[in-house]
């Protein structure tokens, strides 16, 4: 996929676990582990917007277009 | 909303029971066809005596080519309205209601609507030549019952097929929507 989710990049930014995170969003550790590795087709506002929040971000920061 | 569950279930119980009955009719309609079909090869006296009490003697003297025609139309739609039940059979047992929206029930639908237009037209292309066969003086009234639903047939695969269609689309939102985080 010519989009690349840069999830791990920031987490690893802000010295953040996936646990730590997946509390803090409130969303399953499972979904946040499919959304780190790429494997989702979408990602609803609400869920960019709580993990933005969470790692004091923005949008551009987790994710990348890159021309295949 | 638990009532129309359960009348959902039992409705669909019913419908088990009776796709299954239906489908052990047409085997055996099959299956006697077929029975017949080689008899008739082997020993042609049993043609005045096939499934159902059906005599196809004279039809069988004025033309070979003619007999083994239409009964071969009359064998493959007896064999084709068994495997569509079958697929219907197939479908009704394996389709699970509390989730029935995935990919192979909507190619199941889309199957048994192949089937079913196969059916149709194959009786049709039947009904057509049993007609002409008919202005030639060849009487094959007594075969009018095996394609006298063919425009029936092929109206019910394009309904099918619509709802195939609707479904596999709906697989495909669902699907999107499971991979949404």
């Amino acid at each position: 996929m010519a989009i690349i989710v840069n999830l791990d990049v920031m987490m690893a930014k802000r010295k953040m676990s996936l646990n730590d995170l997946s509390e803090r969003v409130n969303i399953t550790l499972a979904n946040l582990s499919k959304l780190k590795t790429g494997k989702v087709r979408a990602i609803r506002f609400s869920t960019l917007e709580a993990v933005c929040e969470a790692l004091d971000c923005q949008p551009g920061d987790l994710l990348e277009y890159s021309k295949e | 909303m638990k009532t129309r569950v359960k009348a959902n279930n039992l409705i669909f119980k019913g419908l088990k029971i009776i796709s299954w009955v239906i489908f052990v009719g047409l085997s055996v309609e099959a299956g006697g066809l077929l029975v017949n079909f080689i008899f008739s090869l082997v020993r042609p006296e049993f043609i005045q005596n096939l499934y159902q009490k059906l005599d196809l003697s004279q039809l069988y003297q004025n033309s070979k080519w003619a007999f083994f025609g239409m009964y071969g139309f009359v064998l493959t739609i007896s064999i084709l309205k068994a495997v569509l039940f079958y697929q219907v059979v197939l479908l009704v047992t394996k389709i699970d209601l509390s989730k029935p929206f995935n990919s192979w029930v909507s190619k199941q639908i889309l199957k048994i609507s192949y089937y079913t237009l196969s059916i149709g037209l194959l009786s049709f292309i039947a009904r057509q030549l049993a007609k002409d066969l008919g202005h030639n003086g060849f009487v094959l009234n007594q075969l009018e019952a095996f394609w006298a639903d063919s425009q029936a047939f092929i109206l019910m695969a394009a309904v099918i097929y619509v709802i195939g269609t609707i479904f596999s689309k709906g697989v495909e939102y669902q699907e999107e929507l499971e991979e949404t985080v």
